[in-house]
């Protein structure tokens, strides 16, 4: 297992009207057996994210290196394993689920030694391994997934990267997948990327906590200081919008104040200055002084931030002015 | 395709029909040329072009050979010929259409756009130019048939090529590293089969025509050899002598034809939308049309409410069965339970939405004052269509994708309650202002598509809000959204129930979501309910599941050291429930008490569980840890 880097990793769909730029210069370290957690909502570029670290999406600019090595070929790739959300598309359904793992073992070997390594690997996941030779169609969301999983380990992968792989299995069986996730990490020393849309998801499993905003990383840092003294608005408006136990609506929050934007912006056409700064609960919505923030794009200094804040006001975030 | 589809192919009458004619016709092309191969080429000087005899049914030709064992002994040469172009066809189709595939991006346009071209070119045009460079003769034809029905195969192959290359498990295989020849014969072709079989049954009696056609323009089986083509074409000159002579021919080659088109379009059918078969839903008495005493109090009130689906064996299985449920007026009640529990099926059968397979059946079922079971449609849809409004998880779905949102919003009132144009667009965009949709009036201009996924729910509960609904049911709204939109939608619901007055039944997986917008909890497993709570007695949840599903979430508080508590198993298929208690699998309190189904009783005030062994130590829900990190 080794680290994982992107540097500057940028990512751009389609041509002329239609263009628009899903990953932006991302800088971001998975180090060695961690497991980095990327937080954002939906559109803001996590999966594109991941599928530039397998080849799955084109960059057009940065680079990805694995232990400083850039990413070149397919060969290199492979070192990499992405898990997809949906574990109903991401088996072949023509396919044993021995077979489909057996694909991904490296190399050639011998059949008495495949059957091994994929009994092997589904022990690994919990699952019987009697089951190699059964359809993926008979089997729940949850065996699904833990099929899924033990493909990727069975390409021997340096990093797995894993997109929201709970996001589309029931509650109790989230649970028991997580446990897995947090298991195996610490059986096989993993290094893992952990994409999520849910904030409590990714902070049960994860050491280091990346938020991501319309293509770009706005806030880093250790899983508790991010969660117990976040440095970017954004992430403070996620904390505080999680639904919890004894929470109620009613009780307000900064991001519920009627004159910001409820609708994030249009990636195709990102906000001058800071990108957030439209549903900002401290920006220049709120507060017409910080003319600063729809004029200055705060990610070049975010390197000197704490938590590499992409905020011109990271340090005095905590102080959000009652409603 | 499985074995299943393909037996239920030649159960559907007219594909058993054409898969019989086609073994008949394999049967007589191997079997007419050995037995009468030598007879159909006998001249018989004393019977030249004569009628129908006794001697020769069909008549003779101009050489007198007998011309009903010449179409017979056609069959092989005409069929042979007619499989031979199908196969050329399929192969370079296929060949051509997985090239994209293979080559790089770039290469793999080209082909597409030069498959393109091709398919633009009429198919008999193509073949006849074909037929005129390799030369007139049976080869040539073959080739030329072949060769002019390959580009439309290809596009075909195609399109279905990309529409799997573009699934995960492709995506999968190549992060795995499948290489691409092993990535198409493993994973591309074999989930692109079915329609590439249908459309080569049907290719194959296209092929048996156009052969037909060419040889009886001389193009095709050059004399001695002969087929259907040719005996028709010989026939048709004397067709006042004798018409059989050219009538049997064509008849030959149209069931033949036919045949093959027909097999396509039954395992065409079967492949695709199966047809449900609806059955005759034992006819119930119509209730009085108010209920004699309307639970003035309940918006809702449903006793053992029960649907049922046809089971594929016969039977029913009741995915939900027998649930009861009371909402008050101006009440918020969120359904809980994982997917499979009954909870949207409980929502469609309380709108009267289930899909028409279903049925169901209630001791007692009133909605808004109207018991709506025994009505029909129209008349549900007419007492039902402004009292209860629906939210979907997927409003993309619910909206027609072609219609400006504030014509669809308007459309609802001026169906119900027949406003004119104009009144009801402004009623439309003050809706959606009232649901905050920034510039109303703009976007009620829009199309659903332009809207985002948070923006769309909001319009589809201003859709809801067009009349005045006294009960709104919302299933899975947010699940599709992020937080932040989520909490926002989640304060419009409370908004809107708080203005208008309207009961609110939340249906969730995440019971975190429910438990911030509702007043009251009802958990439902196996299509019952089995625990119902106000939403400040969570903690002293009795159900082993409602407990079970509560400690398995994990939230901003969870100790990241300790394993998350999970639900060992599965729920239990509908058509396989447990005698007793359906938890009793998974329950590690069951005994032998738990083989009886328990019903709801009451555990406290306000409290009922199904549950021969309620707990009552306190959960520990962690409940104001989270607010840890907030000002
Ligand atoms: N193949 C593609 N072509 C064009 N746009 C794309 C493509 N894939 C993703 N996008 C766009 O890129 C942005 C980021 O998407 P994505 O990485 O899926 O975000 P996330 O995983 O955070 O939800 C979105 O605006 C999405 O619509
Ligand atoms: S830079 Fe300004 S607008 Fe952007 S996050 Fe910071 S305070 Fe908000
Ligand atoms: S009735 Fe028995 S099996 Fe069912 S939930 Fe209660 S204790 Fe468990
Ligand atoms: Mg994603």
């Amino acid at each position: 297992m080794r680290e994982l880097s992107f540097e500057g990793t940028t990512v751009r769909f389609g041509t002329g009207r239609s263009a628009l730029t899903a990953v932006d210069g991302v800088d971001l370290v998975v180090p060695q057996g961690q497991v980095v957690g990327l937080v954002g909502e939906s559109g803001s570029g996590k999966s594109t994210l991941a599928k530039a670290a397998v080849g799955l999406a084109p960059t057009s600019g940065g680079e990805i290196r694995l232990d400083g090595v850039p990413l070149r070929s397919r060969r290199d790739r492979r070192k990499l394993q992405l898990v997809f959300q949906d574990p109903h598309a991401s088996l072949d359904p023509r396919m044993t689920i021995g077979e489909s793992i057996a694909e991904a073992l490296p190399g050639r070997r011998r059949h008495a030694a495949r059957s091994a390594e994929v009994a092997r690997l589904l022990e690994l996941v919990g699952l019987d391994p009697a089951r190699a030779r059964s359809l993926p169609s008979g089997m729940s969301g949850g065996q699904r997934q833990r099929v899924a999983l033990a493909r990727a380990l069975a390409a021997e992968p340096e990093v797995v990267l894993a997109d929201e792989i709970t996001s589309a299995l029931d509650v109790s069986v989230q649970g028991s997948v997580l446990n897995l996730v947090r298991d195996l990490q610490r059986e096989l020393g993993l290094t893992i990327l952990f994409i999520s849309h849910n904030l409590s998801v990714v902070r049960y499993v994860s050491d280091v906590i990346a938020v991501m905003y319309l293509g770009r990383i706005v806030e880093a840092g250790p899983a508790d200081a991010v969660l117990s003294a976040p440095k970017h608005p954004y992430t403070r408006t996620l904390l505080d919008a999680a639904p919890a136990f004894g929470v109620a609506l009613d009780d307000p929050v900064p991001a519920d104040d009627a004159r910001l934007d409820t609708e994030a912006p249009s990636p195709h056409d990102p906000p001058q200055g800071c990108r957030f700064h439209r549903r900002c609960p401290i920006g220049p919505l709120t507060r017409p002084e910080r003319t600063i923030c729809a004029e200055t794009d705060p990610q070049p200094g975010a390197a000197d931030r704490p938590h590499r804040a992409a905020c011109h006001f990271a340090a005095e975030i905590l102080e959000v002015p009652a409603r | 395709m499985g074995r299943e589809q393909w037996k239920a192919a030649l159960r559907h009458p007219v594909g058993a029909v054409a898969a019989a004619l086609l073994v008949a016709l394999a049967l007589l092309a191997v079997v007419a040329p050995m037995l009468w191969g030598d007879a159909a080429e006998e001249t018989d000087p004393a019977a030249l072009s004569q009628g129908s005899t006794s001697e020769h049914l069909l008549g003779t030709d101009a050489l007198g050979r007998d011309i009903l064992l010449r179409v017979l002994v056609a069959t092989r040469y005409s069929l042979g010929l007619a499989l031979l172009a199908t196969a050329i066809c399929v192969v370079i189709g296929v060949l051509l259409g997985v090239l994209p595939a293979v080559l790089g991006r770039r290469a793999g346009r080209l082909v597409t756009a030069a498959v393109n071209l091709a398919v633009a070119f009429p198919g008999l045009l193509l073949a006849l130019f074909f037929a005129v460079i390799f030369g007139v003769g049976a080869r040539g034809a073959v080739l030329a048939i072949g060769l002019a029905g390959a580009p439309s195969f290809a596009r075909l192959v195609q399109t279905n090529v990309a529409a799997v290359a573009g699934r995960d498990y492709v995506a999968a295989a190549r992060v795995a590293g499948v290489g691409r020849f092993r990535l198409i014969a493993r994973h591309l072709l074999p989930n692109i089969g079915e329609p590439l079989v249908v459309n080569a049954t049907v290719l194959a009696g296209g092929a048996l025509l156009a052969f037909a056609g060419l040889s009886f323009l001389g193009l095709g089986v050059q004399p001695p050899a002969y087929d259907w083509g040719r005996l028709l074409g010989e026939g048709l000159d004397r067709i006042y002598i004798n018409p059989a002579a050219a009538l049997a021919p064509g008849v030959a080659v149209v069931v033949a034809g036919l045949a093959f088109t027909l097999l396509g379009e039954s395992i065409a059918q079967v492949v695709g939308v199966r047809a449900v078969r609806r059955r005759r839903v034992p006819a119930a008495e119509p209730a009085p049309l108010v209920a004699a005493e309307p639970a003035a109090a309940a918006v809702l009130a449903a006793d053992d409410l029960r649907v049922g689906f046809p089971a594929p064996g016969g039977g029913w299985t009741h995915p939900v069965d027998g649930v009861g449920l009371t909402v008050r007026r101006g009440e918020t009640v969120g359904i809980v339970g994982e997917s499979g529990s009954g909870k949207s099926l409980t929502a469609l059968a309380v709108a009267q939405l289930v899909p028409d397979a279903a049925q169901v059946t209630a001791g007692r079922l009133e909605v808004a004052g109207v018991a709506p079971l025994g009505r029909a449609d129209a008349e549900v849809r007419e007492l039902l269509g402004t009292k209860v409004a629906m939210v979907f998880q997927d409003p993309m779905t619910s909206f027609n994708p072609s219609m400006r949102v504030g014509r669809q919003l308007a459309e609802v009132t001026r169906v119900h309650e027949r406003q004119g144009k104009r009144a009801a667009l402004a009623r439309a965009v003050d809706r959606l202002r009232t649901v905050r949709v920034p510039a109303p009036e703009r976007r009620a201009h829009q199309y659903p598509h332009e809207f985002s996924g948070g923006m769309r729910q909001r319009a589809m509960i201003a859709m809801g809000l067009m009349s005045t609904p006294e009960l709104i049911i919302a299933d899975e709204p947010t699940t599709a959204l992020d937080v932040t939109v989520q909490r926002q939608v989640l304060r419009l619901l409370k908004d809107v129930q708080a203005e208008t007055g309207a009961a609110v039944v939340l249906i969730s997986h995440d019971i975190a979501v429910v438990a911030q917008l509702c007043e009251r909890v009802v958990v439902m497993y196996a299509g019952r309910v089995v625990e119902e709570l106000p939403v400040d007695r969570l903690g002293a949840a009795a159900h082993p599941y409602t407990r079970a599903l509560l400690a398995s979430v994990p939230d901003l508080a969870t100790d990241r050291d300790r394993p998350l508590a999970t639900i060992p198993g599965r729920p239990p298929d509908p058509s396989d429930r447990p005698e007793g208690c359906a938890f009793a699998p998974r329950c590690e309190f069951a005994d032998d008490a738990c083989r009886m189904r328990p019903s709801l009783s009451a555990v406290a005030a306000d409290q009922r569980a199904a549950c021969w062994h309620p707990r009552t130590r306190p959960l520990d829900l962690t409940l104001d840890a989270v607010t840890g990190g907030q000002a």
